[in-house]
């Protein structure tokens, strides 16, 4: 099982320019990759590729055995009639119930999951939102900026703990914490500003898990090699 | 003078010219509005008439004829200054007189109301009123038909349960199906269109005219305002005198094609030969004999329309002082026999 | 909410006859041109039963009317949202019947259903819908992404959530347009009334003008704004009571 993209390219309707072309990268493996690049490189829009949500665009994607791939962000909204306990039970296999408590605890959201949606901070609402991606079945999750809003300790405790539950899982977390991405992530597909011979390059990134040591020249390579790339 | 102010000058001289055209064509006319009761038809072919041969006109008159409607009421639009003359029905005059309206009627031109029933004589024969018992009668809920057939029922000693009284729309739909036996309609203008069209199912037709059994209920009179009668009498005498020759012309047979010309104009898809008819029925009933007058006041047809109305708790038990309400003009209502 | 309705009603209507009386009184006119307020609460006094009822005639049509309307308007909006052939055929046939002024309609309806409750039933319907359909399918086809998003790629996504979602979101709008709706009822039924049938206000209006009767018209005028303006205080009662309800606000 892989995620395999060539030659991507990819034009908005009525714009006289690709946003990107010629992306190519593979993901060979499980685990926490990222797309990093400032904004409006075409980050989501090739989320959106991957995800199938968006079909008018040249070059191949190949999904080898990755059957669902989702993706999600964090503009979402869950409906207001009810509160998101009871939203979260209607969208999960009884048998993920007590994976749901567990996240709603590591996720710090056991005194408010009670609450309507609307009454929820913004931080809150997004990891609401993340956690019924996260109860789903699907061999690719896309996550497009769906910490935002969430504090760092939270979001660091939150992102090893997917890590460690999902461990089969492929996820594609987007987002402009480069410090976040350099430290978590397997893989960093960094989109390059105009006029580089490539438009994307794959770092490696530093990947730690739970319970593992960073070490801080580790990290500096990653965080220079991603400097270098944009 | 600039090339522009020259290019403006000959237009507005003729401008100017039209102007003085209008304004010299109508001087020395006065401009008066007459408003009818209803739409163009044979009912108010008189004013028509005056209107098409320029009767008004060689009187001195501008004349507007303005054509009525079921919302129109001319008796307001003459108080309230729209209009100067006008085609009302008795019972509106007299609700108006009666809530302190300066209304005046100069002239009364349907003799006999033309609001008659019409049924079928192979269903009934109506010798006296009594025959209406177990009728299934047409009324309008509201309208002067119902004044007039709730009277004729009270004058025969009928109750309310001895017939069935069905309420009437401008469809005739429940008449054709014999739904109804008795049908209110207007006997000069639809009177012969529906006979016409029962005649090709070779059915025929006759009329109910409650005042051949003493129910006389007048009917369109011709109003003004009691202002314009005393501040301006000339005037009202030059408008009724060409009013009524305008209908004296249009009901005499020499004139009838003339007449049928006029009519076709508004009423252009209705056969001659039912115009023709219409014509004859409204002769009947504006000229009935040679002692009537055409526009003549028939005093005691209002008593009792006010009587009636009196009956029925249409009008304050308080009577309405005919002398000041009904000024026939000078002789003008004399003059056609 | 209540007593400001009936109390902006009074204003409103006490403003307009106010209006007419300086018009009377400044031009010298009859009472039968314009009838002095003695003469108008006479009619009051003796009409106030007989017209009391005919209102409650005629708001009973225009009731029944105005729910059949919206039950119309959403199975038409729900059906008519899709962008699918019979969605738009829907579509078009619902705008077409619009097309047509009902006072032309009215006839035929009369000759096919009589001049009866019916008719005036479906002449009040048939006015007070196209609003609530307008709004109905502007609301029913324009996508909550946001939110039905996920419901979309997880495949959970059925027109029962998808009415439901949209029908929530846009909750305020379709309430006040339900409310809206219910004056278009009145009027559809007292048109109905006035063109043929044979009870309800708009009966009595009719008489009233053949009877050159201001006072009466002014009476009924009175009775209907101020019922209409009840009904529209419960109906938005009734929209604030469901949306607390269901939003928990």
């Amino acid at each position: 099982m892989s995620l395999l993209c060539k030659n991507i390219a990819f034009t908005y309707s009525g714009a006289e320019n690709p946003i990107f072309a010629d992306v190519s990268f593979h993901l060979s493996a499980p685990g926490f990759h990222s797309f990093s690049g400032p904004s409006g490189v075409g980050k989501t829009s090739l989320a959106k590729i991957i995800a199938g949500d968006i079909t008018s665009y040249s070059g191949e994607v190949s999904t080898n055995g990755l059957q669902t791939i989702l993706y999600s962000h964090n503009k979402e909204r869950l409906p207001g009639w009810s509160n998101v306990d009871r939203h979260l039970n209607q969208v999960i296999l009884p048998s993920m119930r007590s994976q749901k408590d567990e996240l709603i605890k590591i996720f710090g959201l056991s005194d408010c999951i009670k609450s309507r949606f609307d009454q929820l901070s913004m931080g809150q609402q997004n990891r609401v939102n993340l956690i019924r991606y996260l109860l789903q079945d699907c061999e690719v999750l896309i996550m497009d900026e769906s910490m935002s809003n969430v504090d760092e300790s939270t979001r660091e405790n939150i992102i090893l703990a997917i890590k460690a539950m999902f461990p089969h899982r492929y996820f594609i977390y987007i987002s402009h914490n480069v410090m976040e991405v350099a430290k978590f992530c397997d893989s960093i597909l960094v989109f390059r500003t105009n006029g580089k011979a490539s438009p994307v390059v794959m770092i490696k990134g530093c990947n730690i898990g739970k319970g593992e040591i960073l070490s801080p020249a580790a990290l500096d390579a990653t965080l220079l090699e991603i400097m270098n790339a944009s | 003078m600039t090339h522009k102010a020259k290019s403006l000058t000959l237009p507005a001289c003729i401008l100017l010219a039209m102007v003085l055209l209008v304004t010299t064509s109508v001087e020395g006319k006065e401009k008066v509005t007459y408003r009818l009761k209803w739409l163009r038809n044979v009912s108010v072919i008189g004013a028509l008439y005056a209107e098409t041969h320029h009767l008004f006109e060689k009187a001195g008159l501008d004349v507007e004829v303005k054509a009525g409607g079921p919302e129109r009421d001319a008796i307001r639009e003459i108080e309230m200054g729209y209009a100067d003359f006008g085609v009302a029905s008795a019972d509106q005059v007299l609700r108006a007189r009666a809530k302190g309206s300066p209304v005046v009627v100069i002239a009364q031109l349907f003799q006999v109301n033309p609001l008659q029933w019409m049924y079928r004589p192979e269903e009934m024969q109506i010798d006296n009123l009594a025959d209406l018992k177990g009728k299934i009668i047409g009324i309008t809920f509201g309208g002067n038909d119902e004044t007039i057939m709730r009277t004729s029922l009270a004058k025969a000693g009928l109750s309310k349960s001895d017939v069935t009284l069905f309420s009437v729309r401008y469809d005739y739909t429940p008449f054709y199906r014999r739904q109804v036996q008795l049908w209110p309609v207007y006997r000069n203008a639809q009177g012969p269109i529906i006979a016409a069209h029962l005649d090709k199912a070779q059915e025929k037709t006759s009329f109910f005219n409650p005042a051949e059994f003493g129910v006389k209920f007048v009917s369109n009179s011709v109003v003004t305002k009691s202002q314009t009668l005393e501040e301006n009498p000339e005037l009202v005498k030059r408008f009724l005198t060409a009013l009524l020759t305008g209908w004296q012309q249009a009901l005499s047979l020499e004139n009838q094609e003339e007449a049928i010309k006029i009519l076709l104009q508004y009423e252009t898809n209705t056969p001659h030969s039912i115009l023709e008819e219409q014509l004859k029925i409204t002769r009947e009933l504006i000229h009935p004999t040679t002692n009537l007058a055409i526009g003549m006041i028939d005093e005691p047809g209002w008593e009792q329309t006010e009587r009636i109305m009196q009956a029925q708790k249409l009008l304050p038990m308080e009577g309405v002082d005919f002398k000041t309400l009904l000024q026939p003009v000078d002789g003008v209502n004399e003059i056609y026999r | 909410m209540l007593l400001r309705r009936v109390f902006q009603f009074f204003v409103i209507y006490f403003l307009f006859i106010l209006g007419l009386m300086a018009l009377k009184y400044s031009l010298n006119l009859s009472d039968y041109v314009i009838p002095a307020p003695s003469g108008i609460f006479q009619t009051l006094v003796v009409e106030y039963r007989q017209y009391s009822i005919a209102t409650i005639n005629t708001m009973t049509v225009a009731i029944i009317g105005q729910i059949l309307s919206v039950i119309m308007a959403f199975v038409i909006g729900i059906t008519g949202r899709q962008s699918t052939w019979l969605g738009s055929f829907i579509k078009v046939a619902a705008y077409n019947i619009q097309a047509y002024p009902i006072v032309a309609l009215a006839p035929i309806l009369f000759i096919l259903l009589g001049d009866g409750f019916l008719t005036r039933l479906l002449i009040a319907a048939m006015i007070c819908y196209f609003p609530v359909l307008l709004s109905v399918l502007g609301i029913m086809s324009k996508p909550i992404d946001d939110i039905e998003h996920f419901y979309r790629v997880t495949n959970r996504m059925r027109w029962q959530l998808e009415v439901k979602i949209r029908t929530f979101e846009n909750l305020t709008q379709l309430t006040t347009v339900v409310a809206g709706s219910a004056t278009l009822a009145v009027a559809g039924t007292i048109v109905a009334e006035f063109i043929a049938a044979n009870a309800g206000i708009g009966y009595n209006i009719r008489i009233a003008l053949y009877q050159s009767d201001l006072s009466k018209i002014l009476i009924a005028l009175f009775l209907i704004g101020i019922t209409v303006a009840v009904y529209q205080a419960l109906l938005e009662l009734l929209g604030t009571a469901i949306k607390r309800a269901w939003t928990g606000r």
